[in-house]
């Protein structure tokens, strides 16, 4: 066995082989056995494989969940730094622990404009070179590649047959765990390919998986049928924190071949088919007997209770690095100023279908878990936890299945843990689908945030000093709920000890307005609202959503802007370009500006209805972003109907156009959702949102029109993250176009017509 | 047991009368087109035709659907095949022009929606051969429910549609 290094890479050749030759990438990792990903060791765990005939594999721990991303844009990365076509690449293998290598989870997906793929693909890119330099021979440095053919000194060999009869692995240093939330991280410095070459990113590529998913080809998560396989449906509790005093008893001559499971508060029916186990655990449901609980301030008392009852001393105060000057000094010397508190609802991720999961707990001691989630691996840490066994035990397969925009990052998306804790009753398989009022009851919320602004403008209509404090509870739990019930273990909940995240807020909206000479911005956290007073202690569990944390800060801080530049009389688009320095800000608002048809000019009032134009910037993970709604308000009945939403967005180098103007005008249209409609509705027991009329999302029938403006920058150098984050531009924009169209600030959310008749009269 | 007519072919089931159509085509039948959204005809996601008009097969009994013919996205593209005369061959590569052009939009997001939106295209297209965006909001929002995406993707789904219509009249023409 030969062993070459390759910039701190390590190329070995185990052999020869009559067919089959290929180039495996995978990993080492200090103190731990490169199989102790697998439960079968001879299967390969690499990133990529170079084959014999040209074609090419890739494997990520990720699972894509509707961007695309895994399919279109990761293709790219790996196909430009191999400088191989798009199409060499036929196998993409995502998300399934037994057959990736890195973990981590679908979140930051391009990785500040290095993930994984990336430097695995360079690191192979430079062992083909030294194997072709070999190969050919010519020295390394006079060599070229295109379309994974390497020439030099007027030869070529092609990517194919530089691996031809041969077993080449080749060894990637990484650091990281694993089984944590974030996975292995690719260490070392490969030499990258230049920006200026670029061929393949750029383009738009479509989507693969669209295909199978439009032609009902595809494996959804909602196909996985085991043999023997029980179907589940599991009984929550009455309120969010009941304990069971007794399970109901199944009427047998009814349903004959159902089951009931109870392990401590958690009740679950399993039937042999499905229609029996929804009537069976309805008819349980109804005979169940919880304790009763009102730990919740209820819906209507929310804001009031996070202002005068919540503890916001607990946590360390989170203090902007981008705060300067003496603000208590400069609003003082102002001659205008603003004070005004914001409010934001508790909102739910609402997947169109709820989460499901089957669950095979088998009697050698493995478990293998069939689900839909965005971090497998820490899911499979989350499940091993719970049973007390070794995460070697546990596999997690990956489908594909209804996005839910955050709420399974950390793990779970709801029904996995119930599923493998009846499988592990029952000794079957079980399949455990939630069932509408379940999602929307017993999952995690996106936190509910208020912000308390004061402002100044100094004479001339500038602002002098600007100072906001953020107020929002804990926002990412990833304690497995059916263990909570169940009374097994789980990792600590945010505010208790050993918990990766804690309860602190952090700065998560960028301050962007440099030109600002006095700037004091801070965030304050606390833990999740009824959750120690719950006996079960579940209350209201949190987690990301979309934009965590930044759309809860962005839509204060870009409507008091909106309202500062009214109170200083300037135009709100104007006003934010003459605060702004950095260029790409500058850029993309000026592109909002003359792409949307803002025009300075009196709110237009014709008909009884009320026009205005509103806009709204941000700055996340390496992406400027800049919207404008133009928006018509009935005053007599509060109506708003948001008619354009214009985006222009600067991620650096746009890696797919195409791709990425769906996914901008998807994000657009949930934050017009989330802006005129969400908010979790719950009493002082738990949610009462139960369905779509309950939580009603955006329909097509107020659909607006919708314009994205790509603006590609390659000087910039690398791509930036987070095309779905138009979801946070909506609010703020819509908002500002109501105080254009009124004068009327509406500071909480969401703007339904009775708040907005209200404000207006 | 009860006698189906899905996609074009006869299918017997063994299930109780009030069982929810939804389960009988994914569990029995293993059709994995109409998904289970809600339970409650409130997004469509389960939606498939029944004698060409579109119902949401989750409060669908199975005793209702005996007799009527079902088509659900995996039968798409023969009901259209059938609709042009198209012979076995041609039939085979053919795809339905609504599934085309979802295709070529690049429409679905996560797409769990996406089998109810193709569904009531093809109902729409076929009762009007070229609606206005109007039309189109009509259809997808009135009736039992309107038709729910939560990624966002109604403004894809109507340049869709409407890829989709003029495709179809081209093909008339031909």
């Amino acid at each position: 066995m030969s062993k070459t290094d390759v910039f701190g890479a390590s190329l070995s050749r185990r052999g020869f082989v009559q067919a089959g030759g290929a180039l495996l990438a995978g990993f080492a990792l200090a103190g731990k056995s490169a199989s102790a990903n697998v439960l079968n060791p001879a299967r390969p765990e690499s990133w990529i494989e170079i084959h014999e005939d040209n074609t090419i594999l890739m494997r990520t721990g990720k699972s894509d969940f509707g961007q695309g991303t895994i399919f279109t844009a990761y293709r790219q990365i790996v196909a430009e730094e191999l400088s191989a076509p798009f199409a060499a690449i036929t196998t993409v293998v995502s998300g399934d622990t037994d057959r990736t290598p890195d973990g981590g989870g679908t979140f930051d997906l391009l990785g500040g404009g290095m993930p994984n793929v990336r430097k695995a693909s360079a690191y192979v890119f430079q062992a083909l070179l030294d194997l072709a330099s070999k190969h050919l021979p010519v020295p390394k440095d006079q060599l070229s590649v295109k379309d994974g053919v390497v020439s030099g000194g007027g030869k070529s060999v092609s990517y194919g047959d530089l691996v031809k009869g041969q077993k080449l692995n080749l060894t990637i240093p990484v650091k990281g765990d694993l089984n944590s939330m974030f996975g292995l991280t690719v260490d070392g410095n490969p030499p990258l390919k230049p920006v200026s070459q670029y061929t393949v990113i750029g383009q738009s590529f479509p989507n693969s998986a669209i295909i199978s998913k439009v032609t009902a080809k595809e494996t959804w998560v909602t196909d996985v049928r085991l043999p023997g396989m029980l179907h589940a449906r599991v009984v929550h509790p009455k309120s969010l924190g009941s304990k069971l005093i007794s399970a109901g008893t199944l009427d047998k001559t009814r349903f004959p071949h159902s089951q009931v499971v109870v392990k401590g508060n958690l009740v679950g029916v399993v039937a042999p088919t499905e229609w029996e186990a929804i009537k069976a655990a309805q008819q349980v449901a109804s005979g169940t007997k919880w304790t009763e609980w009102k730990g919740l301030p209820g819906d209507q008392r929310l804001f009031q209770f996070l202002k005068e009852d919540a503890d916001w001393k607990n946590a360390p105060v989170a203090a902007s690095k981008t705060n300067k000057g003496d603000v208590p000094a400069a609003i003082a010397s102002s001659p205008k100023k603003l004070t005004a508190t914001y409010q934001l609802p508790f909102l739910k991720h609402a997947p169109i279908g709820p989460t499901m999961a089957v669950a095979d707990v088998r009697s050698d001691g493995t478990v293998h878990v069939y689900t839909h989630t965005q971090n497998p691996q820490a899911l499979r840490t989350g499940i091993a936890f719970m049973l007390s066994t070794s995460v070697d035990n546990v596999v997690v397969r990956t489908f594909a299945g209804a996005g839910h925009y955050g709420r399974s990052n950390g793990g779970n998306a709801g029904a996995e843990d119930e599923a493998v804790i009846l499988s592990q009753a029952v000794g079957k398989p079980v399949r455990v689908q939630w069932m509408r009022p379940d999602d929307l009851q017993w999952s995690t919320q996106s936190s509910a945030a208020l912000s308390d602004v004061r402002l100044s403008l100094d004479a001339q209509g500038s602002l002098s000093g600007y100072e906001i404090s953020h107020y929002m509870p804990a926002m990412q739990d990833d304690r497995l709920v059916g263990a909570l019930l169940a009374g097994l273990p789980t990792i600590p909940a945010p505010n208790e000890k050993g918990s990766i995240f804690g309860i602190a807020n952090g700065m998560n909206d960028p301050w962007v307005y440099d030109a600002t000479p006095a700037v004091l911005e801070r965030a304050y956290g606390t833990g999740q609202v009824g959750q120690t007073s719950s006996p079960i202690n579940v209350g209201l569990r949190d987690h990301s959503m979309r934009t965590p944390g930044q759309y809860q800060q962005n839509f204060p801080r870009e409507l008091a802007m909106t309202e500062a530049a009214v109170l200083g009389g300037k135009d709100p688009l104007q006003f934010r370009i003459q605060h702004a320095r950095e260029k790409r800000l500058l850029g993309v608002l000026e592109s909002v500006r003359d792409n949307s048809g803002w025009n300075t000019r009196p709110a237009r009032v014709s008909d009884g209805i009320s026009r205005g134009q509103g806009v709204a910037v941000m700055f996340r993970a390496g992406t400027y972003w800049a919207c404008v709604a133009h928006i018509a308000v009935n005053p007599a009945s509060g109506v708003i109907k948001v008619e354009k939403i214009t985006v222009a967005v600067d991620p650096g180098i746009v890696i797919n156009p195409a791709q990425l103007k769906r996914q901008v005008e998807g994000g657009a249209v949930m934050g017009v959702s989330m802006a005129l409609l969400e908010e979790l509705r719950f009493d002082e027991s738990g949610i009462t949102s139960n369905d779509w009329r309950s939580y009603p999302i955006l329909t097509m029938a107020d659909v607006p029109e919708i314009k994205v403006v790509l603006v590609n920058n390659p000087e910039v150098g690398s791509y930036g993250q987070g095309s779905e984050a138009a979801n946070a531009l909506s609010a703020p924009a819509i908002a500002g176009a109501l105080l254009d169209a009124t004068g009327k600030a509406a500071r909480r959310l969401p703007l339904k017509p009775e708040y907005i008749k209200a404000l207006l009269a | 047991m009860t006698t189906l007519a899905v996609n074009g072919m006869k299918r017997e089931v063994q299930a109780p009368a009030d069982t929810p159509l939804l389960y009988v085509l994914r569990n029995d039948l293993e059709l994995s087109g109409p998904q289970f959204g809600c339970g409650m005809a409130q997004c469509g996601a389960c939606s498939v035709l029944l004698n060409g008009k579109e119902v949401r097969s989750c409060i669908t009994t199975l005793g209702s659907a005996a007799g009527k013919e079902i088509t659900t996205l995996e039968g798409l593209s023969a009901r259209w095949a059938q609709q042009k005369g198209l012979s076995g061959a041609d039939a085979a590569k053919t795809l339905h022009p609504v599934q085309a052009a979802w295709i070529e939009e690049q429409t679905p997001l996560c797409g769990f929606c996406q089998n109810g939106m193709m569904i009531k295209a093809t109902e729409l297209l076929e009762h009007n051969a070229s609606p206005t965006v109007s039309e189109i909001k009509d259809a997808f929002t009135s009736g039992i429910s309107p038709h729910l995406c939560r990624c966002g993707s109604y403004t894809a789904i109507i340049q869709s549609v409407q890829r989709a219509a003029a495709s179809m009249a081209k093909r008339s023409e031909a």
